[in-house]
């Protein structure tokens, strides 16, 4: 006897993360899965966006870590929503730990969720979380070899934030090879060059974050 | 180390799949696909399977895991060759203008069952 299941192995979680977009849309809220390394700048990316795009639209976020809490202290010191999840352990987040955490938020107070995954270029990419957009961050300091060395997480990215690009002088960091690879990768996606320390190049990337959000807030 | 909690939904994907096919036999095989560019290791997958089967009622079970490649889609010669790897550059007329395509799929196959006598 044999059952021909065909089925996505994923497709529980794939389940809960269309409930949670659901859930998302219903309160006009555009939600974004904030994903890259360990210390690629993914919180600090935060902490320089949201002064620009506050005066349009108010964020929120949750939290994403194996254990602690830094950086939910961080957000919080802005003054913005947050909601820290702890995955004791587990690389990624999935769908129905943010389902959990986004129950310990005011959705209708808030119009762009970012989720700030667990550091991570391999874990994270198979895991829908019921995000609209999916942001990647790779530092300078990683290489640009990473594109061909973890394409999924590329593949799937709709916007690749080159962060830390200040220290470009000291390194042998082409951003060309980036672009060259995401051209393969990802065609359709964004890439924005910028750091968060000097300032530069953020405000093209909280402008996209807006257009993003005014355009679903339309739908 | 994703591989733990895809094998345990490939597990309970198994379960559920059994349940409603209506048959009791023992799960003798099961094939899987898992695509070259997915992120999930084999090896790993096949690891941390008989870690949660383990003394249960699929022990003996054999996973077959199948690795689609993906496919280089050149927009200058239009050809579409397989790959393991991202490539570069298309392998035929050696154009950089190439899209990377599929590779990525985490399918449960089939089940097959022993007959219930």
């Amino acid at each position: 006897m044999k059952i021909v299941a065909a089925k996505k192995i994923l497709k529980a979680n794939d389940q809960l993360a269309a409930e949670n977009r659901a859930r998302f849309d219903a309160a006009g809220v555009l939600a974004c899965n904030l994903v890259g390394s360990p210390g690629c700048g993914k919180t600090t990316l935060l902490e320089a966006v949201f002064p620009h795009i506050r005066p349009h639209c108010a964020p929120g976020v949750i939290e994403g870590d194996i254990a602690g809490s830094l950086d939910a202290q961080r957000i919080e010191r802005l003054g913005v929503p947050v909601v820290q999840i702890n995955t004791d352990g587990a690389c990624h987040l999935d769908a129905a730990m943010v389902g959990a955490a986004a129950a310990g938020l005011d959705l209708n107070a808030i119009d762009l969720l970012v989720i700030e995954n667990v550091g991570n270029l391999v874990c994270t990419a198979g895991f829908d979380l019921g995000e609209h957009v999916r942001v990647l961050v790779l530092s300078v300091a990683e290489g640009h070899d990473k594109p061909l060395k973890y394409p999924a997480i590329f593949q799937g990215s709709h916007a690749l934030v080159v962060s830390k690009m200040d220290l470009v002088p000291h390194t042998d960091f082409s951003i060309e090879e980036v672009r060259a690879a995401m051209r393969r990768l990802a065609p359709e996606a964004r890439v924005f060059e910028l750091s968060a320390r000097t300032g530069q190049g953020i405000e093209p990337f909280a402008q996209w974050l807006l257009e993003k959000r005014q355009a679903h807030g339309a739908a | 180390m994703h591989e733990l909690s895809i094998a345990a939904a490939i597990l309970e994907q198994l379960e559920d799949a059994v349940r409603q096919s209506g048959y009791s036999g023992r799960v003798t095989r099961v094939e899987l696909v898992i695509g070259v560019l997915s992120g999930v290791c084999a090896d790993s997958l096949r690891f941390a399977l008989g870690l949660l089967t383990d003394g249960t009622a699929l022990a003996q079970t054999e996973f077959c895991i199948r690795q689609p490649q993906a496919e280089c889609v050149c927009a200058q010669c239009g050809q579409r060759t397989p790959t393991g790897d991202v490539l570069l550059a298309c392998p035929h007329c050696g154009s950089p203008q190439i899209a990377i395509q599929g590779g990525n799929d985490l399918v449960l196959e089939s089940i097959e069952l022993e007959d219930t006598p």
